[in-house]
């Protein structure tokens, strides 16, 4: 057969094809086909795997990555002329593309689709998220536009809305509102008074107004921090054999003062990968490099200390490429990245960085050095107390002795290795002063164990020669490689000097250079999933070719840009975000909107989504007051059914319970053991390597746990007996004193009516199957004794259901 | 799986869970219109099991469920199932250079050259129909030679423990990827609505000096869903966390309380049409059905007394290995699909003569006991029970050939013994073997994903076919190897 007449027949099924599209996509009909959005995630999840960068694994020598590689295989405006239309559509096996042995697949519609982009020219387009970053022009408002548009946000997506055929959703209810408001900017329900103001405020900018008070209040840090200690795998313990503690709680306070401070996200940033390195660096500029030490640590006899240490570089360097780039680059231990630019060689680059410290791998001391001193305040005040005391005692006694040395010598009998003769030390003023001084070392030196030591970074005076290693093992350097960021990357315009190494702040700063598609893009991503529950790119942890082509490009471009530009100002952003109308729509589904967007992608209404688990906790304990205002400070160890520590490590580690307030302090100031976290969590990370987006699953345990666990029926009781004790003069009052607290909203009637016939069954059945004062003694909290046992165990049972009702676990 | 099947997944989860629970909630109004102040029965039954994915199960299985009795520590292939008469003739004999060959093994061992043979340390004989030869040290499990299928040439890439039995159980030394309980549970849904799908028992030797922990990701879900994640029950009274009402609620009150909140969710639901509050009621329905059956569960008080010393001693206490195995059985009976037993303490480095003993006693009976107990119930046509541990013990001896009290075994990756039976295993054969000193196994070797993918099978599921989508690649238990073991399928 001739090529002419192959090409004919393949047209004809071309054509043929068209014609049998069951729904062919809006691109494949109308509009020009987009190389990056229809066509590079066929090639990329399909032929990249084999015709991809990775040179080892490479087939035929052919790239279907690259510009040129695809040029070999494509005759742009005439697919009948391109090869890799043949292989796609071919039905003999030993010719049919991909290989119909590699379980991967390419539909008739979509080798359509590829036909109809090379038939328009066949343009090639770099990745999305590794093109320059430039902002977008801000959309036209249309003219028959019903929502209301606050900022640049809500003309990208109402523009995009257009062409999904949905209609933004109106703003939520005010009570709606500032309950989501307060959970999302500070982890914590609003209080009664603040619902019923802004309820009430018939001011324009009442809205704005409870934003930048959230934004101003502490507890903001304190939200801000969780997301970032996931990310920093952050744990009070090593993991591992052992599982040693460590005391990194220090690091942790300093990132909650920093979102407090609202600190610079590129400044953050710098202090956090090389603080340390900055001339002239402060303690606190060491400390914040705590961030890198967060990895785990193995302690195991027996383990090798060196391999031990390259797996610590590892993980500082893969945490880092996870949390500002969003590249996963853990494959590239072993060989190039199947389908991401990022070669074996840029990872042992990047690895490069972070080969420098002193570090040596070995276990024991769970604190490594090097290591920062952060004492407290208070500690510091003392410490400089004593050490002047011991100075001035170091003092008095020098006097005596040269006093005694100015007197006519006495007769020696004996000369000691003292450089004082024995007769001055043998004076009883001298002995005082001595003892004085004794007692001064003692307490400085105890002081001085007392202050906590953080893990920090530090680089040897002489740079480590840094090697690529043979499938990542620590025993098999290959070639030596020099610090780099990946090749394939920009590199950065502005330079402090040619004479700059290339160390950990020289990776920082190309971290946060203008120039860096990534950075920006990465963490506003990061930041809209915390508001919205899923990211703009849905894979926030990769925003490789392999990762989500977002719908809202253009919206993620221009926030990017915007962060950027606007001095990295994550207030600005944060204020930015939840002041959108996008934010502001209500989170009711329509039967339309369920059945074409049952994810929200389109954003066409307010996001609804479990609260993380922590949140749950925090909320329960504001609620019902029991939440303590202590927040800094060593992890407490707060409720936990006993045992789960012990039946982990063999009885080696003992759970001790907290104390008093210790029990009701905030989700993030709990004790986290690394290989059994605390129990009172679900659905975290794990803190064992970085995560940059938690599962959000709906479990019977959950259920378990949010009905039986002390935490929250001792926050049920509690939220009762304030119920009681309220001015609240009927049952309903009572009821409504309650869901306020957890919901910022009365009951409707429907929920009246169910509730209060719930207090009427409990009030039978306690006494009659239970004892009332049982589940009034669960927790430490005292019990109001003035109460009567039976209202107030009724009342325990209907706050614990307020505490599980679907609403409560929701942002809504 | 491609991204268009696990959303396709996820709309028949919903639409499945939005039709059930909607009765639920409907059920609930109602029984609350009708409620006058006296108590009522349990809402309407209702069906809140995971389904599975479409298109599975891909091969008609032979098991529909999986006892894994996994012995942590790794058991010494050479002194309990590969008898070595080669072995015994060499007995403090150094070992040929030529069978060590520069290989690595663990940094206690270093170099292997020169280190002596030590021969099994009890006499070894042959058993049933099917001669297949166990050592004196295994009694019970001598017994049932005819009902086990030996795969004598497992072997494994991994030195070290929890690197290796991550391997075993995940596909990865690496911790975080899915084990084969949370994939399976993932590719075939489950069989209960009343007890998760995936459970883990965990248990040690008294006396022992090993010091492995029992972490988490050996029943982790990975990147896959949390949900799919293996249960760990407890050796405790409580074997689920949280499962019982706090203290002063009665299973009545529990009942209403959850019949009330079922029926605000289901205003809630009404108004905002969110399906996620239709699958919140349902799981509330699953945990209150847990909070009956797992203490039935527990309660062994229906258990005969013949059934009972079967397991042998320690079967009634929480934490035993004999305990587990009876637990094994009785959740398989309620439609758990993958029990995993974990018991530590098979890492005889120093203790051959000592703590081995105390290790074959306390697993021997139950293992036996369970196999034949699962058999004359005829659960053990459709449950594949295997027994066996991450990788094998050196031929060679660990410690001065003078002093008995201390001979040990190093770790050996290159061969080790797996026991299976039921499910669809040839029963009374011995598959592969290791040479002559059963230091390598030489013939029809079975690497782990070989295993693995074997395993897969048997459930009906082609390793090849169950993948996920994570990081921008498509993951599955076997990575890019393993096949089919077809000469110990039945």
């Amino acid at each position: 057969m001739t090529r002419a007449v192959q090409f004919l027949q393949l047209s004809f099924r071309l054509t043929l094809l068209v014609g049998l599209l069951p729904n062919p996509s809006a691109s494949a009909l109308g509009a020009d086909i987009d190389f990056a959005h229809d066509i590079r995630p066929l090639l990329s999840e399909n032929c990249f795997f084999c015709h991809g960068q990775d040179e080892e694994h490479r087939e035929a020598d052919l790239r279907l990555d690259t510009e040129e590689g695809l040029a070999q295989v494509i005759t742009a405006g005439d697919h009948t002329e391109s090869e890799l239309v043949r292989r796609l559509l071919s039905s003999d096996p030993d010719e049919a593309m991909p290989p119909p042995d590699s379980n991967r697949h390419i539909s008739a519609a979509q080798a359509e689709l590829i036909a109809r982009w090379i038939d328009e020219g066949a343009e090639w387009q770099t990745h999305w998220a590794f093109s320059k970053l430039v902002a977008p022009p801000i959309p036209a408002q249309p003219s028959d536009a019903t929502a209301p548009r606050r900022n640049a946000i809500d003309a990208f997506v109402q523009a995009k809305l257009v062409e999904s055929g949905l209609s933004p959703s109106p703003e939520a209810e005010r009570a709606t509102l500032i309950r989501r408001l307060s959970l999302d900017l500070t982890g914590l329900p609003p209080t009664p008074a603040a619902v019923a103001a802004f309820v009430a405020d018939p001011d324009q900018g009442a809205y704005e107004r409870v934003v930048d008070r959230l934004l101003d209040s502490p507890a903001y840090g304190q939200r801000m921090a969780w997301d970032w200690l996931d990310a920093a795998r952050y744990a009070d313990t090593n993991g591992y054999q052992g599982d040693g503690e460590r005391t990194m709680w220090p690091w942790r306070d300093w990132v909650v003062n920093a979102f407090d401070k609202n600190m610079p996200f590129d400044q953050f940033t710098v202090w956090q990968l090389a603080g340390d390195l900055l001339p002239e660096a402060t303690d606190e500029q060491k400390l914040a490099t705590g961030f890198l030490r967060n990895h785990m640590i193995n302690g195991e006899g027996g383990r090798i200390a060196e391999e031990n240490r390259i797996e610590y570089n590892f993980d500082m360097s893969e945490t880092t490429g996870t949390v500002w780039l969003g590249l996963t680059m853990n494959c590239c231990r072993c060989h190039d990245h199947k389908y991401d630019p990022l070669t074996n060689r840029d990872y042992y680059s990047l690895v490069a960085y972070f080969d420098q410290t002193p570090v040596t791998g070995a276990g024991g001391n769970p604190q490594t050095p090097p290591l920062v001193s952060w004492p407290s305040a208070e500690q510091k005040s003392k410490d400089e107390e004593l050490k002047a005391a011991i100075n001035e005692q170091r003092a008095a006694l020098a006097l005596i002795s040269a006093t005694v040395a100015e007197r006519p010598p006495r007769p020696r009998t004996k000369l000691t290795d003292s450089t004082l003769p024995l007769c001055v030390t043998g004076l009883p003023e001298y002995q005082e002063a001595k003892q004085r001084l004794d007692v001064l070392q003692n307490e400085q030196q105890g002081l001085e164990k007392q202050i906590p030591k953080v893990m920090v970074m530090q680089d040897l005076p002489t740079p480590r020669k840094s090697f690529m290693l043979a499938r990542g093992l620590y025993s098999q350097p290959t070639q030596e490689v020099t610090p780099a960021p990946p090749a394939f990357l920009p590199q950065r315009a502005s330079s402090h000097g040619t004479d700059e190494p290339q160390n950990r702040l020289a990776l920082a700063r190309w971290i946060i250079a203008p120039e860096n598609p990534l950075t920006a893009r990465v963490t506003v991503n990061r930041m809209w999933q915390q508001f919205f529950g899923i990211g703009l790119v849905k894979t926030s942890e990769d925003f490789g070719v392999q990762g989500e082509n977002p719908r809202q490009l253009e919206l993620l471009n221009w926030l990017a840009a915007d962060f950027r530009d606007n001095g990295w100002d994550v207030k600005r952003l944060v204020r930015l975000i939840v002041t959108s109308h996008t934010y502001r729509q209500s989170s009711r589904q329509t039967p339309e909107q369920a059945g074409e967007d049952p994810q929200n992608r389109w954003l066409a209404r307010g996001s609804r989504f479990r609260l993380p688990s922590w949140m749950l906790r925090d909320q329960a304990l504001a609620a019902s007051g029991l939440l303590s205002p202590i927040v800094a400070g060593p992890g407490v160890n707060t409720y936990q059914p006993s045992g789960v520590w012990e039946e982990a490590t063999f009885g080696k580690k003992t759970y001790k319970l907290g104390t008093g307030e210790q029990l009701y302090r905030r989700s993030l100031f709990i004790f986290w053991r690394r290989i059994v976290a605390p129990t009172v969590f679900f659905d975290t990370a794990t803190r064992q390597t970085c995560t940059v987006k938690t599962a959000r699953t709906n479990t019977p345990l959950q259920s378990l746990l949010m009905l039986n666990d002390t935490t929250y029926v001792e926050a049920a009781r509690t939220l009762a007996q304030a119920a009681l004790r309220s001015d609240a003069s009927d049952d309903t009052q009572r009821l409504n004193f309650a869901m306020q607290r957890v919901l910022a909203r009365d009951a409707s009637p429907a929920e009246q009516e169910v509730l209060l016939a719930a207090l009427q069954r409990n009030l039978h059945l306690f006494d009659a199957q239970a004892d009332p004062l049982e589940i009034l003694s669960v927790g430490q909290s005292p019990r109001a004794g003035e109460l009567d046992a039976k209202l107030h165990a009724s009342w325990t049972v209907i706050c614990l259901a307020i505490l599980n009702l679907d609403e409560t676990l929701n942002h809504e | 799986m491609n991204p268009l099947q696990q959303y396709q997944r996820h709309l028949s989860r919903r639409h499945f869970f939005g039709k059930t629970a909607t009765g639920i909630g409907t059920a609930a109004l109602a029984s609350l219109l009708d409620r006058d102040g006296n108590l009522r029965a349990a809402s309407a039954p209702n069906d809140v099991r995971v389904p599975g994915l479409p298109g599975l199960p891909h091969v008609a299985p032979t098991a529909k469920r999986v006892i894994y009795l996994f012995q942590n520590g790794a058991p010494t292939h050479v002194d309990l199932f590969d008898f070595k008469p080669r072995l015994q003739e060499m007995h403090g004999q150094p070992i040929p250079d030529s069978v060590v060959n520069g290989r690595r093994f663990s940094t206690m061992t270093g170099d292997a050259s020169g280190k002596v043979l030590l021969a099994p340390i009890e006499p070894f004989a042959q058993h049933g129909q099917s001669r297949a030869w166990v050592s004196s040290l295994m009694p019970y499990t001598a017994q049932i030679a005819d009902e086990l299928c030996f795969v004598k040439s497992m072997h494994t890439e991994q030195i070290n423990h929890a690197p290796a039995i991550s391997f075993l159980l995940s596909g990865s030394e690496m911790p975080g990827r899915p084990t084969i309980g949370a994939w399976l549970n993932y590719g075939l849904g489950s069989e209960t609505d009343e007890l998760p799908s995936f459970v883990v028992m965990t248990s040690v030797s008294k006396g022992t000096s090993c010091g492995q922990i029992f972490y988490d990701f050996y029943w982790g879900s990975g990147f896959l869903p949390s949900r799919y994640q293996g249960v760990k029950l407890r050796g405790s009274s409580e074997p689920v966390l949280y499962v019982a009402n706090p203290d002063g609620i009665s299973r009545q009150m529990r009942r209403s309380m959850l019949d009330d909140i079922a029926a605000i969710n289901q205003l809630k639901a009404n108004d905002f049409g969110d399906p996620e509050i239709a699958t919140r009621i349902a799981q509330y329905e699953m945990g209150f059905k847990m909070q009956a059956s797992v203490p039935e569960l527990a309660d062994l008080s229906q258990e005969s007394a013949e059934t009972l010393a079967l397991y042998g001693p320690g079967v009634e206490e929480p934490g035993t290995f004999a305990h587990n195995c009876l637990m094994a059985r009785r959740l398989v009976e309620r439609g758990c699909r993958f029990v995993q037993l974990m018991h530590a303490g098979w890492d005889q480095h120093g203790s051959l003569t000592t703590e081995l003993y105390t290790q074959c006693r306390d697993t021997d009976q139950s293992s036996a006991a369970l196999v034949m107990d699962l058999k004359r119930r005829g659960l053990l046509e459709d449950t594949l029970v295997i027994w066996g541990g991450e990788f094998g013990r050196t031929p060679f001896l660990q410690g001065d050939i003078a002093n008995r009290p201390l001979w040990g075994r190093d770790h050996h990756p290159y061969a080790f013994t797996v026991w299976m039976a039921g499910g669809g295993v040839k029963p009374g054969i011995s598959y592969g073997a290791t040479d002559e000193l059963a230091m390598d196994a030489v013939e029809q070797p079975v690497h782990v994903h070989d295993f693995q993918a074997t395993l897969m099978h048997m459930l009906g599921v082609d390793h090849e076919r169950l993948t996920f989508k994570f990081q921008g690649r498509q993951f599955r238990l076997t990575d890019v190897h393993g096949h089919v073991v077809h000469g110990i399928l039945a």
